[in-house]
């Protein structure tokens, strides 16, 4: 019984020490070493993750250890690992791994969270360290992204902290379950915890953060920002939907933000001239549909939402990874003839867009698939018709970068890319392109996830 | 990598040409593929698809054997040409639903970018137009799909098991007007079709050619295929409007055809029309319609592809394609002139071609159907008259006011030329050789129909 409660918690006892031990090594050693030992504590936090499954559950007041944790964990650390392998902070910033490992651990506890004080622990900590890597180029827009999360992240987190106490006023108790009672008090709870929980998921009208953070903050911490973050946010609303807030304000008041967001982040994203500014807005109806798959309330929504995710991150990485070196105001010139330029990334931003599109031979397509059928299945048509429409309104706007990367360039001088980089491409694009060809394994795993 | 893509085309038409004669279905090949999603690898070959299957890569060496002058990013080209022709040899073989969403899916990035970076004029804007019709219309086809496999339980996307099951009919309706957004703007069908004449007029020749005789084509296939197996009285109920629609179609196509002084784009809005005849035939639902559905489907991608392959020919030599400063090409380049001739007889229907025996067929099953669409098709015919011979006129006879084209066919571009002429005038003489492997799928697209609205 110890020694699998151990191993339940070993994927964030393995990601806290290695960021100390990161931490320590910072100031001495060789910025590649740090940078290799948070790769390692990475990849065992993950083995540690995925050697779980299947295992029986187990559950504390604080942390529950089910199959959502673990495969929220194992995604949270492969985000980590892809982010941190094109993290490039500007001159001696040498924290950066140990704030990625930081950042993954806060992620990895939301996964896990069963109680409002991990709960809030997770979001701070993930919250914290991302404004310390948004800021560690120290130019003005970095400053500037890394003020906004904070004031909105600190906005959000008070929210958050109000939510929490007047539940426990009203119910007596901090675990998640509480979300179950009724009453006045709980109701405005639920509410301020949407808004709360909305600001980390950057949901529409709580979203200003996201587009400023993609154009000004290092890449490699916007692409943890809009992913390893996002789904432990994402378990987390999967775990209060499990609990049953009060209705109808839960559903109603996520299916509202929910098309709000996606509707938005589309129009948005039609108008930005920026790829990373357009991934931003992207992301907001992204995070969007994955509120609205919660938001349907349907019987195989976490399975979906984890699927949808799955898909999603890998190709959130690498779109940021090449936006990262075309340079933080990549603008459709900018991408003429990358194809030309540089094949490799050419493909994989091309095959990244297909994906964020929904278009097939990518993932995302099957991303989309069980986004309308969870939809379907819940019988939620009006939220099914806001999907449809984001949906076509996004493959615009995926596919105006991507014809861009394939013009006619004015210099056709290649393009160099860097060794780490090449890597994390050619590896979101094995991921992106062999689930969008066989998706066996994940469906496989997500079933042992929710057996 | 040009020949590579030959190589492997031809392979595939030998492999095509093996399939034993089966009762219904010349091949059925069921492999599990995402089992927990219940997706299948589920592909079905018939009389129809083979054809269609030959045709699209006889068409994919057509395309690429005319765009070998074009030396802008080959490889790419030839990656495109054959994630197109890849697509819709999917679409015709696909009977798991969601693998024929993916294959539908999978054809607007190829055409997408074949237009975009290697067309003309305002290439960006036409592409994009493509885009957004193709894409949203796609959104329908994708919800139906996702509900008719959602909603069982279990989860399967297999066609014959959904059609087994029956499809609720009260649905049936709306699940086929999901289907039927998708199939008719890739059709096109007025007033479905305004992405048609910009992205033919813009795309490159190859890429005219693809449009034409595949991409419409899988839109037909599409509507030939799926309704009426899967929802009979939908398509019992709707198929009255789909016979107004394309009886409009033909009609306002035709018309708008006579107008034009861009060839390129005259062709374009004669495929609306042929195409539109076509889902005349489908809907009309009877044997002969439909046999003449598919036979229209067949000859007008000879048809049209001739005529865009020439057009590009023209456009190659002297820069324009405006009805106004041609002429003259029976004296200078008589090649191009008797291959013009032979095409625009095909277009407007003239026995002895393919094409007419496919419109005749249809007209037939119009009379069985309803008299005022036979009269419908038969003015449409006569509109055809007029805008081939004005066409012809202008571009063979006369002479050319300013461009003048002084350079016949070349090697290149006669081969296929003659290939396609010959395909046109043989299934023209010899319609048996359509009309038979044909059979199997217009028995089984009329059998539902009539069991459920009790026709004999």
């Amino acid at each position: 019984m110890m020694a699998a409660s151990v191993l339940a918690v070993l994927p964030l006892i393995v990601l806290g020490t290695g960021a100390v031990l990161a931490m320590l090594l910072a100031p001495r050693a060789r910025a590649d070493t740090v940078r290799a030992a948070a790769g390692l504590a990475l990849v065992v936090a993950l083995a540690a993750a995925l050697r779980r499954m299947g295992t029986p559950d187990l559950s504390s007041a604080m942390l529950v250890d089910d199959g959502l944790a673990r495969l929220g964990q194992a995604l949270v650390c492969a985000t980590g690992l892809g982010t941190l392998a094109f993290l490039r902070p500007a001159r001696p910033a040498r924290e950066g791994p140990a704030l990625v490992l930081l950042a993954t651990l806060g992620a990895a506890v939301l996964c896990k969270a069963n109680h409002a004080a991990t709960l809030f622990l997770g979001l701070e900590l993930a919250t914290l360290s991302l404004i310390a890597l948004f800021v560690l180029p120290l130019t003005r827009p970095a400053l500037e992204a890394g003020y906004k999360l904070l004031i909105l992240g600190g906005i959000g987190a008070a929210t958050l902290l109000f939510a929490l106490a007047l539940t426990y006023a009203a119910t007596g108790s901090l675990t998640l379950q509480a979300w179950a009672g009724r009453g006045m008090l709980v109701s405005l709870g639920t509410a301020l915890l949407m808004a709360g929980l909305a600001f980390k998921f950057a949901l529409a009208p709580f979203h200003m953060w996201t587009p400023d953070a993609f154009s000004g903050a290092p890449a490699a911490a916007a692409a943890l920002a809009g992913t390893a973050s996002k789904i432990g946010v994402a378990v987390v609303l999967v775990r209060l939907d499990a609990a049953g807030p009060p209705e109808p304000l839960w559903h109603m008041g996520l299916a509202l933000i929910a098309g709000g967001s996606i509707l938005l982040g589309n129009l948005q994203a039609l108008r930005q001239t920026a790829l990373p500014r357009m991934l931003g807005y992207s992301s907001v109806a992204q995070s969007g549909y994955v509120a609205a798959i919660v938001a349907s309330g349907g019987a195989g929504g976490p399975t979906a939402v984890m699927f949808y995710l799955a898909g999603y991150a890998p190709a959130l990485i690498a779109a940021l990874c090449v936006a990262a070196s075309l340079g933080p105001q990549a603008r459709p010139e900018d991408l003429h003839g990358l194809a030309w330029r540089n094949p490799l990334m050419g493909a994989v931003l091309a095959l990244a867009l297909m994906s964020l599109a929904g278009l097939p031979i990518s993932v995302g397509f099957f991303g989309k698939y069980y986004l309308f059928a969870a939809l379907i299945r819940a019988g939620a048509w009006g939220l099914l018709a806001v999907a449809a429409l984001g949906t076509g309104l996004g493959v615009y706007v995926y596919i105006r970068f991507l014809a861009a990367a394939f013009r006619t360039a004015p210099s056709s001088a290649p393009l160099p890319l860097p060794m780490a980089e090449g890597t994390v491409l050619v590896a979101g694009a094995a991921i992106l392109l062999g689930l969008g060809l066989y998706p066996g394994p994940l469906i496989a795993a997500l079933r042992l996830a929710f057996a | 990598l040009a020949l590579v893509a030959l190589a492997a085309a031809v392979l595939g038409i030998g492999t095509g040409g093996q399939a034993g004669a089966a009762p219904r279905w010349l091949a059925l090949e069921r492999h599990v593929w995402a089992p927990a999603l219940g997706v299948q690898i589920l592909f079905a070959v018939d009389g129809l698809s083979a054809a269609l299957l030959a045709l699209s890569l006889g068409l994919g060496i057509v395309s690429i054997v005319v765009s070998w002058n074009i030396t802008r990013h080959v490889p790419l080209l030839n990656a495109a040409l054959c994630w197109t022709v890849a697509a819709s040899n999917g679409v015709f073989l696909s009977f798991d639903l969601l693998v024929f969403a993916f294959f539908w899916e999978l054809m607007i990035v190829p055409a997408f970018l074949l237009i975009a970076i290697w067309g003309h004029g305002e290439r960006e804007a036409a592409a994009l137009k493509f885009l957004v019709f193709n894409a949203v219309a796609g959104l329908g086809l994708l919800a139906a799909v996702f509900y008719l496999g959602a909603t069982g339980d279990p989860v399967t996307f297999d066609t014959f098991a959904i059609a087994a099951r029956g499809v609720p009919p009260a649905l049936q309706a709306w699940l086929l007007s999901g289907f039927a957004l998708a199939f008719l703007v890739k059709l096109p069908v007025p007033p479905l079709h305004a992405w048609l004449p910009d992205a033919h007029t813009m795309a490159p020749t190859a890429g005219s050619i693809l449009l034409a005789g595949l991409l419409l084509k899988t839109g037909a296939y599409g509507l030939f295929r799926f309704p009426v197996l899967l929802f009979p009285q939908g398509m019992a109920e709707l198929a009255p409007f789909g016979l107004a629609l394309g009886g409009f179609g033909t009609i306002y196509a035709a018309l708008v055809a006579c107008g034009q002084t861009d060839a390129k784009r005259l062709v374009a809005y004669t495929s609306v029309a042929h195409m539109s005849v076509v889902l005349m035939g489908i809907c009309g639902g009877v044997p002969f319609s439909l046999m003449g559905a598919g036979i229209v489907m067949v000859a007008h991608a000879f048809s049209a592809s001739a005529l865009f392959l020439l057009l590009g020919a023209i456009y190659d030599r002297v820069g324009t394609r405006d009805l106004r400063e041609l002429g003259g090409m029976q004296r200078s380049v008589p090649r191009f002139a008797a291959a013009f001739a032979l095409f625009f007889s095909a277009t407007l229907a003239m026995p002895g071609t393919s094409n007419f025996l496919g419109e005749a067929l249809v007209i037939t099953g119009m009379f069985q159907v309803q008299w005022l669409y036979a009269l419908i098709t038969l003015v449409s015919l006569v509109v055809s008259v007029v805008y081939a011979t004005r066409l012809f006129k202008r571009v063979v006879f006369g002479t050319s006011r300013q461009a003048e084209v002084t350079e016949d066919l070349r090697l290149r571009e006669l081969g296929p030329i003659v290939v396609l002429a010959g395909c046109t005038l043989l299934f023209g003489l010899l319609p048996q050789l359509l009309m038979v492997p044909f059979q199997t799928a217009v028995d089984a697209a009329t059998l539902p129909v009539a069991a459920v609205t009790g026709a004999p």
